[in-house]
């Protein structure tokens, strides 16, 4: 269709209003309450910047800060970990597309079902009775069951799984796309297997990897599994605005929460001025 | 050893390594693809356990969990609530995200990408954040606890899916066509419905999909939306299991799953079923 810059404009005029009106007033409304101050159980709407200041010089703050960098830090190394040789294994040990298919679909399978469901599946094989302490007690590796739930552990595990398949696509995509002849070329020139692999296929799969780097921001915004797995042990950011907003403190709730969104956008920009600088496929 | 006999050793040297390496990498994918279903298969075979407490394996195998699900009416309301909201919110994403993908890959102009941008940007949102503007936003409006909230809400969400699919389904279309159909006089409307639309039909089928799933498995935007008789089915989830961690969880887990696996099998069905159609050469 001819379009001109009008047209187009009538076109996005649905989708643009819609999100202006149900997507920017909200969040505004929402970090408008930052600038309200929250005393003696009721919310004073002055403007005022004590709520940052306080937020800014409060140890719990840092605290919870801390915790939820370090946990999207441990979560996303674990999931690259896991997920590169997984998506290597795939893309070059698997010959049949029919075969790619269904491991395929069996990896992200658990994307269709909810994470209460999967979090609660990782309550179960990390319980003190679960199948893991089961497991290792059967083979005489532990005298007594490891604590794997309701602290920052079990947290680790069970949020690497559910973010495994967003490591998993972005590497296994540009595996996918890659050339093979190249990497044959470097075998027919002498490089060995392991060599041709560092310097040839890693380099080329870095963007995926770049890519798979969003686990951060996943991590960083996690709630449901922190809740549910963390028996209160880990406070991560996503629990304090919750847990401001239940107690009606939504000042700090919205300091949290502007926190929160400040350290995830510049994650994905940090990630798109990564996929940027490296060279395209 | 002959030059020819080296050579040929060190051949059948390689291939074995060769060999070593594809057995260990496919070790690898099945200890992966293991450990990813490994929650799943859990949660089904804890759902046919006897008692109630954490343990694994179960002590015996029983349906009462099942029996219990049934009679909880809280949570077949969810479900149908949530199934309600999924389907509108699909809907409405798919209209919006499909004016505003053609709208992305057609037209140049200026702030193009910004503007792609701004209506993919509820993606890396955290969903918390979100949750917690719209109850404000919403509780300012007088809406508060009803089911229209939670629909614009999911709206919201699922548009960046609809848009990136749709998007780069659209990417191929040839103008020429649709040019045409204008130069023989349809109108804009008809030659977005009889001309784009067919043609995108693929990716409304997948992205409808993607964005009914992410709909319904929605929890940190919803729920500061919800009010206690009127859940949505993983806030009801959510909230049971922050109680109780008894199998009935695992019962309805186990019924989802199964559903989601339907759900799937149907999708690829239909897929192989577009395909062979088309090398049939319908």
């Amino acid at each position: 269709m001819r379009m001109q810059g009008l047209s187009a404009l009538g076109l996005l005029l649905p989708a643009l209003a819609f999100m202006v009106v149900l997507f920017v007033v909200p969040l505004g409304v929402y970090l408008i309450n930052g600038f309200h101050v929250f005393e003696a159980g009721r919310i004073v709407p002055l403007w005022s910047l004590r709520t940052f200041i306080e937020f800014l010089g409060d140890p719990f703050a840092y605290r919870v800060i801390g915790a939820s960098l370090r946990l999207s830090l441990l979560v996303t190394l674990l999931a690259l970990v896991i997920g590169f040789p997984l998506a290597y294994a795939l893309h070059t040990r698997v010959h049949s597309a029919a075969g790619r298919a269904v491991v395929a679909l069996l990896l992200f399978s658990p994307l269709v079902v909810s994470v209460v469901v999967r979090t609660y599946g990782w309550f179960i094989l990390l319980a003190n009775r679960g199948l893991v302490n089961t497991a290792l007690g059967a083979l005489q590796l532990l005298n007594e069951p490891l604590p794997l739930l309701f602290n920052f552990r079990g947290v680790v595990i069970s949020l690497t799984h559910i973010l495994l398949p967003f490591a998993i696509f972005p590497i296994y995509s540009v595996l996918a796309r890659l050339d093979v002849s190249l990497k044959e070329t470097a075998r027919d020139l002498g490089a060995g297997p392991w060599e041709a692999f560092t310097r040839v296929t890693l380099p080329l799969a870095m963007p995926g990897v770049v890519a798979a780097l969003i686990c951060f921001t996943l991590a960083l915004s996690a709630f449901v599994t922190p809740q549910l797995l963390g028996g209160g042990r880990v406070q991560v950011l996503p629990l304090m605005v919750y847990n401001s907003t239940v107690e009606i403190n939504w000042p700090l709730g919205a300091v949290a929460g502007l926190t929160l969104l400040v350290l995830s956008v510049a994650a994905v920009w940090s990630l798109n001025a990564l996929l940027r600088r490296l060279p395209s496929v | 050893m002959s030059v020819l006999a080296r050579e040929l050793h060190i051949e059948a040297q390689e291939a074995r390594a060769e060999r070593l390496r594809t057995g260990l990498l496919r070790t690898v994918l099945a200890l992966g693809v293991g450990f990813i279903l490994l929650p799943l298969v859990i949660v089904v075979v804890y759902s046919f356990s006897s008692v109630a407490y954490g343990v694994f394996p179960p002590p015996g195998l029983s349906l009462r969990w099942y029996g219990n699900l049934l009679a909880q009416d809280a949570f077949r309301g969810a479900f149908l609530r949530s199934l309600g909201i999924g389907m509108a919110a699909t809907a409405a994403a798919l209209v919006l995200g499909f004016l505003a993908a053609l709208a992305l890959v057609r037209a140049r102009f200026a702030g193009r990408e910004l503007l792609r941008a701004f209506i993919l940007s509820p993606i890396v949102m955290p969903k918390i954040v979100l949750g917690v503007g719209w109850f404000i936003f919403f509780a300012r409006l007088g809406l508060q606890g009803g089911i229209l909230p939670l629909i614009l809400a999911h709206t919201v969400v699922v548009l960046p899916f609809v848009v990136t699919i749709l998007a780069a389904n659209m990417v191929g279309l040839d103008p020429s066509i649709e040019e045409a159909a204008q130069d023989l006089g349809a109108g804009p409307l008809t030659v977005l419905w009889r001309i784009v639309l067919p043609q995108v039909r693929p990716g409304l089928a997948v992205s409808a999909l993607l964005a009914f799933i992410v709909s319904f498995d929605q929890v940190e935007s919803s729920i500061f939306l919800v009010r206690g008789a009127n859940n949505t089915l993983p806030i009801e989830m959510f909230l049971y299991m922050e109680k109780w961690q008894d199998p009935t969880i695992a019962a309805l887990s186990t019924v989802l799953i199964f559903f989601a696996g339907l759900l799937v099998a149907g999708v690829v069905l239909l897929a192989r079923g577009a395909d062979l159609r088309r090398l049939a050469g319908r």
